[in-house]
């Protein structure tokens, strides 16, 4: 492991400039800024250095000092944050930033335990929220995020009545009903097999008859109680006057019921008790499997919950300002915003002129200055200050609010492949009722006496089951085994396109490279020297957060003092600003020089100029990641189109596309560019997955099939992505494909089974040759195979872990199915 | 099979006595988190007891 080049708390590429020494475990480590040494002393201080050997991603970067934690202090704002348990207990949930692995939650957990008043922690690492609960007579909730951002996570705390009790509370009924109908008909069987036994053995008619009251005694509460989704599903939709899968199912349930129950007051006939119990279980189980398909992927979506601030700085009368919580602002309200702060609500710019990152709404990594008058968008992030705004908009109304609600939108759909297994379920039953009716009918004008089992018979035989759960458990074993291949899936709707796409285009900085560059070669014209250029160009480079810019100002730590004025970032070009009196520009050789000609040699350089001429060329060096080249080639060989679009110069695209041997590549490309090759592409008929990482690849991401983000990219790339790649494991995307053409295959293979299934089986059931109890075997077993054959994805081809090793020591715990 | 007489109420008690189980356990938030106690075997007992200020 370089343990000298990046720091051992953060990650972070040290650049050789290495600020503190933290002693962990009883060795020197090198820390990348005085957060991280806090961190690490505190973390070995409560003696859980453990951590550094059971994580398996680089830890969070800490913040020096948030000052937001005292507000919670205010009875006001945290009413709403806290529930009171009675006895001085009080309960907080908490949402913390930067859980990247199961081992933080260990950490979290024990140094929040470890603080004296807390009496229970419970984290969820999946979810990323931890449910605290606190003695208010001994601790508060700012110091208990005080606490918390010691060890470098930070927390917001999230409304105490809101999603968790409600989605909580989902699940735990799901889980009672399914395990409800699961001993039911266990036990059910088990009565139904004496019976069916017995006939053969002449069992006497009074035990007989007490075997049916059993068995309506374990069925009674599966279908009341087990079975309830099922009939007010159905009868919201008939509200609705629509006919879902919950309609038909309704019906066969209480028509399979009604009938034993009548069989069983009457004593002659047979009961269906056994069937009626497990149909219920199985299409529960569907559900189940769905419902946590559903949770676990909008887990990993939430990041728009904590992009705007819980608090607001609003001016007063008497111009001294209060801090209030978000919900209170109103529109007309002036409020004050910090350097570094977080733009509330959408406004307008009071102040003279600022600048501010819309990152995360334009998809432009890139800094904008505002003038007065100018929108401000709630979300963004302001890079100078304090400025003053005016509130336009507030609440649900903000731009941010929009894209949120979007996103959520797209989570609460269900998977299309979901919808239409569904619409065929239904179809299916409606046609089996009519079947049902259609041969009661017939048999009532041959033979009255065998009207009714023969009715149930097809009734039982032909169950959707096998329909129902033909799609949730393939697609809940895909999710699960692409999650332990690092491939997260956040749309499962990702799924069916990526199996479905031709071509794939990939961004080259941060996605086919490593995500930090370093300084390679620096060449000053006219005798300057190295130094006083680099120091130049260093804080030219700090105003901006390209990762150009990024690596400039790391070859350069320490900071001097120098007079900036006037900075202008240029999206795409470079930037520029006034330095001790003298204009400097610094980017691609075009922007920087404005036109004046230079050698060949250095057109693809970062230049450093100002309007006289060049002062220096810079050598940018990016690594490509160990994996690039096995990714590509793997995708390349199972047909797709390969493709590079970068912002970068065409001389660096090509050298990486000749390495990974892809012949179609566009250079020089902005967001926009990009994404009108995708639309071309897909004019032509292909399907396009696009695989990026920074802000500047989310319009790009959005307009192809299927997006893939990289987990260290940024938050609103990932969550407009609809799969999420963790650890830039690249090498996943091909193994990613083969399964989700297997799980398509499947869930097509599953559906034409059950279709074959019930044709040949109900006609045997209408002409009245199924006995009761091989209409119960035939429906457990074709739902069975259904699910036998969905275990099959997946299976047996897993790839070895290929984690890097830099950030990845070990993957002790791997992450069960979802 | 008068012993079917025994065998089925005992049967069916501890069916009840499973079903009640499973409920107190599921209330209990035993089954919210399957992820994250997959650590619980790393908890080692606490070396310092007290944090520092």
């Amino acid at each position: 492991m370089p343990r000298d080049s990046n720091c051992w708390h953060c990650g972070e590429s040290l650049a050789g400039s290495v600020v503190a020494h933290a002693t962990v475990a009883g060795q020197k480590r090198a820390m990348c800024c005085q957060g991280c040494r806090a961190a690490a002393e505190w973390i070995e201080q409560l003696g859980l250095s453990d951590y550094y050997e059971l994580r398996t991603a680089p830890a969070p970067k800490p913040d020096a000092g948030d000052s937001t934690h005292d507000s919670w202090q205010d009875a006001d704002s945290s009413r709403h944050v806290i529930r009171d348990l009675g006895a001085d207990l009080r309960e907080t949930l908490l949402l913390i930033e930067g859980v990247r692995c199961t081992a933080c939650v260990w950490l979290i957990e024990r140094s929040l335990g470890a603080v004296p008043g807390v009496v229970s922690v419970q984290v969820n690492a999946v979810a990323r929220r931890a449910r605290v609960i606190w003695q208010e007579s001994k601790i508060t909730l700012p110091q208990l995020l005080q606490a918390l951002s010691r060890t470098g996570y930070r927390a917001l705390p999230l409304d105490a009545g809101g999603l968790d009790d409600l989605r909580r509370s989902e699940s735990r009924d799901a889980l009672k009903r399914l395990v409800v109908a699961g001993f039911g008909a266990m036990q059910a069987m088990m009565y139904a097999t004496a019976i069916y036994l017995g006939a053969a053995e002449s069992l006497d008619n009074s035990t007989r008859d007490l075997l049916r009251w059993l068995g309506l005694l374990v069925a009674t509460p599966v279908v009341l109680y087990s079975a309830r989704p099922f009939f007010t599903g159905a009868l919201r939709s008939l509200r609705a006057s629509r006919v879902g899968m919950d309609v038909p199912v309704a019906l066969a349930i209480s028509a399979v019921y009604a009938a034993s129950l009548i069989e069983a007051v009457r004593g002659a006939g047979e009961v269906y008790f056994d069937s009626v119990s497990m149909f219920v279980f199985f299409l529960l189980t569907g559900r189940y499997l769905e419902m946590r398909a559903r949770h676990h992927a909008r887990d990993l979506t939430d990041a728009l919950a904590r992009l705007t601030p819980p608090f607001a700085e609003r001016a007063l009368e008497d111009g001294t300002f209060k801090r209030v919580g978000i919900h209170e602002l109103r529109v007309g309200d002036r409020v004050r915003v910090a350097e570094g702060g977080i733009v509330p609500a959408d406004g307008v710019l009071l102040t003279e002129r600022c600048r501010v990152d819309e990152a995360l709404l334009s998809g432009e990594s890139a800094t904008v200055t505002k003038r007065r008058n100018d929108p401000l968008i709630a979300g963004s992030v302001l890079e100078d200050g304090p400025v003053l705004l005016r509130v336009e908009r507030v609440g649900a109304d903000t731009a941010l609010a929009g894209i949120a609600a979007l996103v959520g939108r797209a989570h609460a759909e269900r998977p299309r492949l979901q919808v239409v297994g569904e619409l065929a379920a239904g179809r299916f039953v409606a046609r089996v009722l009519t079947l049902t009716a259609i041969t009661a009918a017939v048999w009532a004008v041959f033979d009255p006496a065998r009207a009714f089992p023969a009715a149930i018979a097809v009734l039982v035989i032909s169950c959707p089951c096998a329909f129902a759960l033909a799609v949730p458990a393939a697609l809940t074993r895909a999710l699960g085994a692409m999650a332990r291949r690092g491939v997260l899936v956040v749309k499962p709707d990702g799924i069916q396109a990526l199996a479905e796409c031709t071509h794939a285009l990939f961004d080259k900085t941060g996605t086919l490279t490593e995500a930090t560059l370093s300084l390679g070669e620096l060449r000053t014209f006219d005798g300057v020297s190295h130094d006083a250029a680099l120091r130049l160009a260093a804080t030219l480079a700090r105003q901006s957060r390209h990762p150009v810019a990024r690596a400039i100002a790391a070859a350069y730590p320490a900071i001097e003092a120098a007079d900036v004025r006037d900075v202008t970032t240029h999206a795409g070009a470079g930037v520029s600003a006034t330095i001790d009196g003298r204009t400097l520009r610094l980017g691609r050789s075009d922007f920087a020089l404005a036109g004046k000609p230079l050698a060949r040699e250095f057109e693809d350089a970062v230049l450093l100029a100002d309007d006289r001429g060049p002062i220096a060329a810079f050598r940018i060096t990016e690594r490509l990641r160990p994996e690039a080249c096995a990714a590509i080639a793997a995708l390349q060989a199972r047909g797709m189109t390969v493709l590079i679009a970068s912002g970068d110069s065409a001389s660096k695209v090509a050298a990486i596309a000749s390495r990974l041997n892809v012949g179609t590549w566009r250079a020089r490309q902005l967001p926009a560019e990009k994404l009108a090759w995708v639309a071309e592409l897909r004019e032509t008929g292909a399907r396009v997955l696009a695989v990026g990482d920074g802000v500047n690849d989310a319009p790009v991401l959005a307009g192809a099939d299927v997006a893939i983000a990289l987990a260290e990219g940024a938050e609103l790339t990932q969550a407009s992505s609809d799969i999420v790649l963790k650890g830039g494991r690249l090498d996943a995307i091909a193994a990613a494909r083969d399964i989700a053409q297997r799980t398509l295959a499947i869930v097509r293979q599953n559906q034409r089974w059950a279709l074959y299934y019930n044709f040949s089986a109900v006609p045997l059931a209408a002409l009245g040759f199924i006995p009761p109890w091989l209409a119960a075997l035939g429906m457990s077993l074709s739902s069975l195979g259904v699910i036998l054959n969905a275990l099959r994805i997946g299976s047996g081809d897993a790839t070895p872990r290929t984690a890097r090793p830099e950030h990845s020591p070990a993957e002790p715990f791997p992450r069960p199915a979802a | 099979m008068k012993i079917l007489l025994l065998l089925i109420p005992l049967s069916l008690a501890f069916l009840a006595g499973a079903i009640w189980l499973f409920f107190w356990a599921v209330n209990n938030g035993q089954f919210d988190d399957l992820d994250t106690p997959g650590l619980l075997p790393l908890d080692d007992a606490p070396r310092h007891k007290e944090p520092p200020p």
